[in-house]
């Protein structure tokens, strides 16, 4: 009897710790997705090196992305986005055409991405010098 | 006429009734002639399942028998939390404006449950608590990062604010000699509590692998005995992660409740 209640004690205990185990969020792929659609980011500024220029109260650039994976912005580009996860950094994959129908893709690394505010950074072919860009959803 | 009609409706459901009576001996004597040898000796035995639960109260009996005077009590209490959120090993590229996040006040708890208090060896007082806590936490985020003057203080993490847990509690309680002992006692408890969140924990709460159901208290307080009446009680509960966490929370309680005997409600 006494087995039977050691036994019992030592089951309750291991139920517990198993239930106890970490439980992991879906992907981070997610969250941001979440943060980054159904909004249309305005560029605040963008900074090259030691070269920093603003965009507030200007008339600026700007990027929609929604819930279906499109993409559009000022600029007259149409496409499809996506996030990708590259060994722990996220980086906004973009496929677009032109006006004219030209292929335009381009990847950004997400460096953070909330309700209002999102920072990108991007270095350019042919250019050692990383180029940040601020955004905020209005 | 009606008695009459009413006399012979009596005699008829006595009729009935003794028909039913003598009917159901009848079938009952059948049974029995029907067993077969195997279920006569069975018969004899106790079943399995109750010999267990014969075994299982005596053992336990055996076991608690230095826990004497247990007494059942409901209980209802009102808390203020508020919980402490380091998020220095969480790096993921989101943000969340630490104004908006940051809320260094305390928020209710509403908790309710029963507990068990009694004796342990005629000299110790003890009480076991059982509770279900719905919590609403003030947050204080001891990190802030921010990248001036293109984005203002922001934390990487989002701790849930709004929570159930079901929580377990053993408490130690000294008598304290103030007052006419005899109807009313003062108690001074401490004790470790066990909280485990029953509800659902969002997704930001499990980037990284930063959040874990189970949190372990240090419970300290005092409490008011009215002659058995009923108990009030204050107590502090300073609680954190059970287990490893990227993001280690400090939940901090003060608990206000009152507990009235189950057997003078019911």
């Amino acid at each position: 009897m006494k087995k039977i209640f050691i036994l019992s004690i030592i089951a309750a205990f291991t139920l517990g710790i198993v239930s106890c185990n970490k439980e992991v969020s879906n992907t981070k792929a997610d969250l941001i997705q979440t943060r980054l659609v159904n909004k249309t980011w305005y560029l605040d500024y963008s900074i090259t090196g030691s070269v920093t220029k603003t965009f507030v109260g200007q008339s600026t650039y700007f990027i929609t992305f929604l819930s279906d994976g499109s993409t559009k912005d000022s600029d007259g580009l149409t496409g499809t986005f996506s996030i990708v996860n590259n060994n722990g950094k996220y980086e906004l994959s973009v496929k677009t055409k032109t006006i004219n129908g030209n292929n335009f893709n381009y990847t950004h690394l997400i460096e953070s991405v909330g309700e209002k505010k999102m920072i990108h950074s991007y270095t350019a072919d042919g250019q050692s010098v990383k180029t940040i860009l601020y955004f905020t959803s209005k | 006429m009606t008695i009459t009609k009413k006399s012979h409706l009596l005699k008829l459901n006595f009729k009935l009734a003794a028909l039913f009576t003598l009917f159901s001996i009848n079938i009952s004597m059948l049974s029995a002639q029907d067993l077969t040898t195997k279920q006569k000796d069975s018969a004899f035995l106790l079943r399995p399942g109750q010999e267990l639960l014969r075994k299982i109260k005596k053992s336990f009996a055996k076991t608690f028998k230095d826990f004497v005077g247990n007494d059942l009590y409901l209980f209802g209490s009102l808390d203020l939390a508020k919980q402490t959120i380091n998020d220095k090993e969480v790096s993921n590229p989101l943000n969340y404006l630490y104004n908006s996040v940051n809320s260094n006040s305390f928020k209710p708890v509403y908790s309710a449950g029963i507990r068990i208090d009694g004796i342990y060896k005629e000299k110790h007082p003890y009480s076991f608590i059982f509770a279900i806590n719905r919590i609403t936490t003030g947050n204080k985020y001891l990190n802030k990062y921010n990248s001036a003057p293109f984005l203002e203080d922001f934390t990487h993490f989002k701790a849930d604010n709004q929570f159930t847990t079901f929580s377990i509690a053993a408490h130690y309680k000294k008598l304290l000699p103030i007052s006419d002992m005899k109807k009313y006692k003062f108690y001074a408890v401490a004790g470790p509590s066990f909280d485990y969140k029953i509800s659902k924990i969002s997704n930001e709460n499990l980037v990284d692998g930063s959040s874990n159901r189970a949190l372990v208290n240090a419970d300290l307080g005092a409490e008011f005995n009215n002659n058995d009446y009923y108990i009030i009680f204050a107590h502090y509960k300073l609680g954190t992660n059970l287990f490893n966490s990227a993001v280690p929370v400090q939940l901090n309680r003060f608990e206000i409740g009152m507990t009235i005997k189950a057997k003078d409600l019911f």
